[in-house]
């Protein structure tokens, strides 16, 4: 399975070449579409086959001018109503023309996790997720100094109420864990050290305010040096350490490559990170060009959150659908927007499937495809809208599955199709979409 | 009392097991179940389970030690926090009680590490990998072992928690009764339903693809029988309207329906009280205590109760000493509650002391394993295999 060559010991994150034996064609085309894009239409993914690997990527990596995606944004902040912020980011994660840079900011909204249900502020959840759409392919540095300022972290978090001699522990526990360390790699001193050197960054007017009669001008003692730290100091040490390199390298290749990253894969990319002066876009563009990337090990060995889901489903589809609808249908399936369950982030990978979600999943697309319950139009990809019957099948595993379809789920499609005495587009992809390779981002 | 194999084995004898076999919907032997309600963000055990005569309580807690003086006493100088009457009620009648001092050497103060170290009952616990499973998913096994189609269910959220990740059958999670029909013309059922199966042969394909091909089998064969069975069902007290009491009818939904399943999993969650905490715990522990006195009340009303065991727990307790925010932060040793018939005593434990704390939190004095290995043992599950051989606790 795994085409990492162990016997040429080259990097894991060696640019990968296309070959004869091995070319880039509709399946790694697929793989780069659903892991950067969520899905493309099947003209989109054969467009880029034509184009070649180092094309396509270019083109996702700099996607040049399109629609401008904040003509909305004033709008949403006045409606004042979390459902118009969630329909409106899941538009763009639907439709914006940034597929990598919204990719990375529904990354980070992960990551960063913060939820309404706390913060009960659309302008500043608003907000949070523009922090994560101008510093999310920039220096991680960056971002996390404006994230531990976000105004939504600091009410989150409780950091508006960790004040000089009244600290509170929250932000700086999660800074560590969550957002740049990982577990255990700090001591309990740390964290109340940390804590009282974000003592002063509070909200004002909806805003980040630096309150210094708040903050604790005393010395502190974290990660071994003392000093009279602020919060800006906390963000510096921590995400210079080389822990802080390995703990986000892993967390980019669980989620751009394999759920399980080998030992030797997160040093390489730490080393990759550190070398790009800790630059999230340097690092991605190396990774997402390299033999790692590409490797059997790393294709379809994800399983699509309901956003992933339903995001991919109607692009690879080629359609449009109601954002609204599609926010309802991944909320309902366990994912909701701009209220992740907790600071931890979302489920992964498994835990998103039971018997219950499957059912979900299958009715969603069944609905869709029928134009059902979701207040849209059918859906029925161009491709299927003309041409022979015979070739609708194949067509439908190429829209859906990039055509990777054993023998064996051949055989059955068209034995269910058989039994049912139905050919029509609906039918045949409503059977593709029953794959379990439909569930696999 | 320490179980070994043989114990479990002689034990085991005397109750009614279900042969092994075929795959069975009703269950023609032991139908006792295991309910596990989890209190997701760290209950403050402190102000649930009042130390009423102890001035060092009063002295760390200038604030939140108000709710004192309307604590619910239960006896041996403790008291209910005042918005649990229901559990009151329930602990006065024998059928709950508390047990103190709970957790585990060493204690995690991360919300997400300690609950995965409850969920998988392993205190070294350090990462989840695709092979970890959780100690009802351990359970899980062993019954789906006996031929029990649907061992365990989460209810109350699609989400299936790691306490429920089993090796051997993937455990459902139902939300509403509703969301768990497939949508399809009537005529193609059966070819769909034939279709799923022959997509899910085993050796198929990789281990990504087998998880799934399963549980979409399971899916359309679960939900048919479901729905039948949850017909039965007429509801013999009233519930809170809340989610947290509606999950709690659906349990008792599929209990009193005879469905099955023996293993259930709950969670109600925002006991994460950094700041402010008196208002939102108030909210929370009368939700947890109407809810369950409700509960009770229904399967006692369907005959239902003698055969269910509770537990609530939740990842740790709280600082023992308030913040200067009016709440608490992340602590250690907490309370856990049991629900069940014929319990020995309303209160069970030793309290932690309040002058010998473990960097200002409550040392545990109790293993949570023996707590689950009890709570096994009622459920008719040998413990052994779910969390080792450790001693159950008595109760």
């Amino acid at each position: 399975m795994n085409t990492v060559d162990s016997q040429t010991h080259q990097s894991p994150l060696e640019t990968w070449q296309a070959t004869t034996a091995n070319p880039f064609d509709l399946a790694k085309a697929g793989h780069l579409a659903r892991r950067v894009a969520m899905g493309a239409s099947l003209k989109v993914r054969r467009t880029m086959v034509r184009a070649g690997v180092e094309e396509a990527i270019d083109r996702l990596l700099a996607p040049g001018r399109g629609e401008d995606v904040d003509s909305f944004r004033t709008q949403v902040i006045a409606i004042d109503k979390v459902g118009a912020l969630r329909d409106y980011r899941m538009w763009r994660l639907l439709a914006g023309r940034d597929r990598l840079r919204e990719r990375m900011s529904f990354f980070w909204h992960d990551h960063f996790a913060t939820s309404f249900q706390k913060v009960r502020d659309v302008g500043m959840m608003a907000r949070q997720l523009e922090v994560f759409d101008q510093h999310g392919l920039g220096r991680f540095d960056d971002l996390l100094l404006a994230v531990s300022q976000d105004p939504a972290m600091l009410r989150w978090l409780d950091n508006e109420t960790n004040v000089r001699g009244r600290p509170n522990e929250n932000y700086a526990r999660e800074i560590f864990e969550l957002f740049a360390l990982g577990h255990g790699k700090y001591s309990e001193e740390d964290i109340k050290a940390a804590a009282r050197a974000f003592t002063g960054w509070q909200i004002r007017d909806h805003r980040f305010h630096d309150s210094r009669p708040k903050h604790d001008k005393g010395a502190k003692t974290l990660f071994g040096k003392t000093g009279p730290f602020d919060g800006a100091d906390v963000v510096r040490m921590t995400a210079s350490r080389p822990d802080s390199a390995q703990f986000l390298a892993k967390k980019l290749l669980e989620f751009f490559v394999h759920p399980e990253p080998a030992k030797d894969e997160i040093t390489a990319l730490a080393q990759c990170y550190t070398d790009a002066d800790r630059h999230i876009g340097k690092t991605l563009s190396t990774l997402l060009r390299s033999r790692l990337f590409f490797s059997e090990r790393a294709m379809r060995s994800r399983i699509h959150s309901p956003v992933d889901f339903v995001v991919c489903t109607v692009r690879n589809l080629g359609a449009n659908a109601a954002p609204h609808a599609l926010a309802r249908a991944a909320a309902q399936m366990g994912q909701t927007l701009i209220e992740p369950p907790g600071v931890e982030g979302w489920p992964r990978e498994r835990a998103w499937i039971s018997s219950a979600t499957w059912l979900l999943r299958t009715n969603f697309t069944a609905d869709l495809l029928r134009g059902r319950g979701y207040h849209l139009q059918p859906i029925l990809p161009p491709e299927l809208s003309g041409g022979r019957a015979q070739d609708h099948l194949r067509l439908a595993t190429e829209i859906l599955v990039d055509g990777q379809v054993s023998d064996q789920s051949m055989t059955a499609i068209r034995h269910f199709l058989r039994e049912t005495g139905k050919d029509d587009a609906a039918t045949i992809l409503r059977a593709v979409a029953t794959l379990p390779e439909v569930q696999m981002l | 009392m320490k179980i070994t194999r043989r114990d479990w084995m002689k034990s085991a004898a005397l109750a009614p097991l279900a042969t092994s076999g075929t795959l069975r919907w009703l269950p023609g032997g032991d139908d006792r179940c295991l309910v596990v309600i989890e209190l997701a963000g760290g209950n403050d055990g402190l102000n649930t389970l009042i130390p009423l005569d102890d001035p060092r309580y009063a002295k760390a807690r200038p604030t939140l030690s108000a709710v004192r003086k309307e604590a619910l006493s239960i006896g041996e100088g403790f008291g209910l926090h005042p918005a649990m009457k229901g559990m009151q009620a329930l602990m006065k009648r024998g059928v709950a009680c508390a047990v103190q001092g709970v957790g585990y050497p060493n204690p995690d103060r991360s919300h997400f590490r300690s609950r995965d170290i409850w969920y998988t009952a392993d205190p070294g616990f350090k990462n989840v990998k695709a092979t970890t499973t959780g100690w009802l998913g351990r359970a899980a096994d062993l019954l789906a072992k006996q031929g029990a189609a649907v061992p365990g269910l989460s209810l109350g959220s699609l989400e299936v928690p790691l306490a429920f990740r089993s090796r051997a059958v993937p455990v459902p999670s139902l939300q509403r009764v509703e969301d768990y029909q497939l949508l399809i013309d009537p005529q193609d059922r059966e070819s769909f339903i034939d279709f799923v199966g022959s997509l899910a042969k085993p050796g198929d394909g990789g281990d990504l693809h087998q998880f799934l091909g399963e549980v979409s089998q399971l899916a359309l064969t679960n939900s048919e029988q479901l729905r039948q069975a949850l017909g039965r069902y007429r509801p013999k007290a009233e519930y809170p309207t809340d989610q947290f009491g509606k999950a709690l009818q659906l349990l008792s939904r599929v209990i009193v329906s005879g469905f099955g399943t023996r293993l259930f999993h709950l969670r109600l969650g925002g006991f994460d009280t950094h700041a402010r905490q008196a208002p939102a715990h108030n909210g929370l522990l009368r939700t947890l205590s109407t809810g369950l006195a409700a509960l009770v009340s229904d399967l006692e009303g369907h005959s239902c109760f003698d055969k269910v065991s509770l537990l609530v727990h939740s990842e740790f307790g709280r600082r023992v000493a308030e913040n200067r925010s009016q709440g608490t932060d992340h602590g250690a040793a907490s309370v856990v509650f049991v629900l069940g018939s014929e319990l020995e005593a309303p209160l069970l434990g030793t309290p932690p002391r309040l002058d010998d704390l473990d960097d200002g939190d409550l040392k545990a004095n109790c293993d949570f394993r023996s707590v689950y290995a009890r709570m096994l043992l009622r459920a008719g599950i040998d413990p052994v295999p779910v969390v080792g051989e450790i001693e159950a606790l008595a109760f």
